[in-house]
C-alpha cells in the first residue's frame, strides 16, 4: 500500500537541501572568484574560504548523519528529520551572516538571500519554527548591523562597488532593517498558509484514498454475498437438471431432450461465470495467499492435465521448456497452477486447428519467468491494454467463442500481483499472443 | 439396496438425489437440519449418510460428523460429504479429507452433483463396508 508518509516525505525533503547545498556552495565559490578577480573588489579571501570550507564540512556531516528509515518507531524518526531540518536551517542562517559580515555587511545586497531560507523552513517546519528560524535570522541581521556600526566587529567594505559606507548611516541601517525584517516574516507567513494548505490536502485526499478502498471492499463484500447465493440456487437447478438429462427420471422424447439439453449446458456457463467471480472477488478481499515451496514440474503437469484434451481435440501441440535450474517456486500451488491453466486454456480456446502452444518457464535471477506463446487469433492493438480488465473481451475473442466470462485473465493478474509478481502481453491480431508472468523468488 | 439417510437443507438438491438414488432401488430417507439428521441417524441407523456442509451455520455438516463419529454405535455408518464450500472459503477439502480429526468423512462429492459421480460414490463407499 503507498501510503502517504510525512515522515519518509520529510526525509527526502532533507535530503533535498542537502542537495541544494552544494549547489549554494558552488553559488558562493563562484560569486567570491567573481566579486574579486572580475569586479576587482578587496575581499578577505581568507575568512571567506574558511567559511565556505565550514559550509562544505557541515554539509557532509548532515549528509553522513542523515536519518534513514528503519523500522524504529517512526515517531521518533519524525522528531528526528525534524530536529535535523531545524539545526540545519540555523546554521545555514550563521554561515550567510558570517559570509555577509565579512563582505560588505548590510552594505551587501545578498542580505536579502535570507528569504531563501525562510522559504524553505517553511516548505519543511511547522509554522511556528519558521516565525522562530525568521527571528533568528532578524536577531544575525541586527547583530551584524550593530557590532559593525558600533565598531565591535570590523567591518569589509566592498570598495568601489559601495562607495560610501552605509554601514554608519543610522537612517540606512534603519531602512533596510524595516524592510528585512518585514520581508523575513511576509514571506513566512505566506509560504507557511500555502504549504499548510496543501498538506490539508493531501491529508484530505489520503483519507477519501482510505474511504474508496473500504467502499471497494464493502462492495466485494456484497458481489460475495450475492455470487454465494446465485451459485446455491444454480447448484440445485444443476442437480435437478442432471438426473431428468440421463434418462433418469424416464425417458424424454427428442424435443424434451433438446430443451433440457439447452438449460443444462446454459447453467452450466452461468455456473463457470458465478464461480470465476466468487474467486476474484475473495481474492481481492483477502490479498492473502499461503506461501509455498513447492515443484514446478507438478504445477505444470498438473495444469497440462486440464487442457490436454481440449487441445488434442483441435489437434494443437502444446510444448513445454523449463528451465532445469528451476526445481521449485514459491507460491501458493492451486493459484500459481490456476494461472497456468487460465493462460494455456485461453489460449487452446483462441487458437485455430493444428496451431502450437509454447510454456516456458526460465530462471531470470531473483524472479521466475512464465511464458504462454501461441499461435492463435491474437488480440487487436486496441484492446492489449483492456484485456486484463473484469469483464472484458476482445471483438475478436467474442467472434470465436461467444461465451466466456471475461473473468479469466483479470483472476491472473490479481493471482500474480498478490504474490508481488508482474503480467503482460505481447501479441499481434492474426499472429498470435504471449503472456509473461514474473513471480519473484 | 440400502438405507440412505440425507442431511442437506436445500429440498430441492435432496429431492433430485432421490431421483438418482431411487433409481438403484436405494431405502431414503431425507433430514433438512443437523439437528434432525442426528435423530434419525440415531433412530434409522442407516446403511449411509450424505451430508451437506453449509446448513444453519456455514460448517454444521462438520459438527454432525464428528458428533457422529465419536459415537461407537455410529461410527462405521460411511459418511459422504457434500462441499460447494471451495469457491466460497478458499479451503481445498481434497488436501484436508484424510485428516480423520479434522474432516471424519469417508468421502466427499462436489456441488452440483453429477448424478453418474453420486451413484458410483455410494455404491464404493456401500460396497467398502
Amino acid at each position: 500500500m503507498d501510503k502517504f508518509n510525512p515522515d519518509t516525505e520529510l526525509l527526502e525533503r532533507l535530503s533535498w537541501l542537502i542537495n541544494l547545498r552544494w549547489l549554494a556552495l558552488g553559488g558562493v565559490v563562484i560569486t567570491i572568484i567573481f566579486s574579486h578577480s572580475v569586479l576587482r573588489l578587496n575581499l578577505p579571501l581568507f575568512s571567506l574560504g574558511l567559511i565556505t570550507a565550514i559550509l562544505g564540512i557541515y554539509n557532509l556531516l548532515f549528509y553522513l548523519c542523515l536519518p534513514r528509515v528503519t523500522p524504529e518507531t517512526t515517531s521518533e524518526l519524525y522528531a528526528r528529520a525534524s530536529r535535523s531540518a531545524n539545526w540545519q536551517i540555523a546554521a545555514d542562517l550563521i554561515a550567510l551572516a558570517t559570509l555577509i559580515h565579512f563582505s560588505g555587511g548590510i552594505e551587501n545586497p545578498f542580505i536579502f538571500y535570507f528569504i531563501f531560507h525562510m522559504i524553505i523552513a517553511s516548505s519543511l517546519l511547522s509554522r511556528r519554527a519558521s516565525f522562530r528560524q525568521a527571528t533568528f535570522a532578524v536577531t544575525l541581521f541586527f547583530l551584524v548591523a550593530f557590532l559593525e556600526y558600533y565598531g565591535i566587529l570590523a567591518h569589509y567594505g566592498l570598495g568601489r562597488f559601495i562607495t560610501n559606507d552605509q554601514y554608519q548611516n543610522a537612517i540606512y541601517i534603519t531602512g533596510v532593517a524595516v524592510v528585512f525584517t518585514t520581508t523575513l516574516y511576509i514571506a513566512v507567513y505566506l509560504a507557511t498558509s500555502i504549504t499548510t494548505r496543501l498538506r490539508q490536502r493531501e491529508r484530505i485526499l489520503e483519507e477519501t484514498n482510505e474511504l474508496l478502498k473500504e467502499k471497494d471492499r464493502v462492495k466485494s463484500e456484497y458481489v460475495l454475498r450475492v455470487t454465494h447465493d446465485i451459485k446455491e440456487h444454480l447448484a440445485a437447478i444443476q442437480g435437478c437438471l442432471e438426473p431428468v438429462i440421463i434418462g433418469l427420471a424416464g425417458e424424454l422424447n427428442p424435443p424434451q431432450f433438446d430443451l433440457i439439453q439447452r438449460a443444462t449446458l446454459r447453467t452450466g456457463k452461468l455456473t463457470q461465470f458465478v464461480k470465476a467471480l466468487l474467486e476474484i472477488t475473495r481474492i481481492k478481499l483477502s490479498q492473502e495467499f499461503r506461501m509455498e515451496y513447492f515443484p514446478i514440474k507438478e504445477a505444470v503437469d498438473n495444469a497440462l492435465s486440464f487442457i490436454s484434451l481440449k487441445a488434442e481435440n483441435k489437434d494443437i501441440k502444446i510444448t513445454t521448456h523449463i528451465d532445469p535450474q528451476v526445481d521449485k517456486i514459491r507460491g501458493a500451488k492451486e493459484y500459481i497452477q490456476e494461472v497456468m491453466v487460465n493462460l494455456l486454456a485461453n489460449s487452446v480456446k483462441y487458437t485455430p486447428r493444428h496451431g502450437r502452444i509454447e510454456l516456458t518457464i526460465i530462471d531470470r535471477g531473483n524472479e521466475i519467468l512464465l511464458a504462454v506463446k501461441d499461435t492463435g487469433i491474437g488480440i487487436p492493438k486496441e484492446e492489449l491494454s483492456m484485456i486484463f480488465e473484469e469483464f472484458h473481451r476482445a471483438d475478436n475473442a467474442k467472434a470465436v467463442e461467444r461465451d466466456g466470462t471475461g473473468l479469466g485473465l483479470s483472476l491472473v493478474k490479481q493471482i500474480v500481483e498478490g504474490h508481488n509478481g508482474t503480467v503482460w502481453v505481447e501479441s499481434e491480431e492474426g499472429k498470435g499472443s504471449a503472456f509473461f508472468v514474473t513471480l519473484p523468488k | 439396496m440400502a438405507k440412505i439417510l440425507i442431511i442437506d437443507d436445500d429440498p430441492d438438491i435432496v429431492e433430485a438425489m432421490k431421483v438418482v438414488l431411487k433409481t438403484k432401488d436405494h431405502q431414503v430417507a431425507s433430514a433438512a437440519s443437523g439437528a434432525e439428521g442426528l435423530k434419525l441417524a440415531r433412530l434409522d441407523q442407516p446403511d449411509l449418510i450424505i451430508l451437506d456442509v453449509m446448513m444453519e451455520k456455514m460448517d454444521t455438516g462438520f459438527s454432525v460428523a464428528r458428533e457422529l463419529k465419536k459415537d461407537k454405535n455410529y461410527q462405521n455408518i460411511p459418511i459422504l460429504m457434500l462441499t460447494a464450500i471451495k469457491e466460497s472459503t478458499g479451503l481445498d477439502f481434497q488436501k484436508e479429507a484424510g485428516d480423520e480429526d479434522w474432516l471424519p468423512v469417508d468421502s466427499y462429492l462436489d456441488k452440483p452433483l453429477k448424478p453418474a459421480e453420486l451413484i458410483d460414490k455410494v455404491d464404493s463407499l456401500l460396497s467398502s463396508r
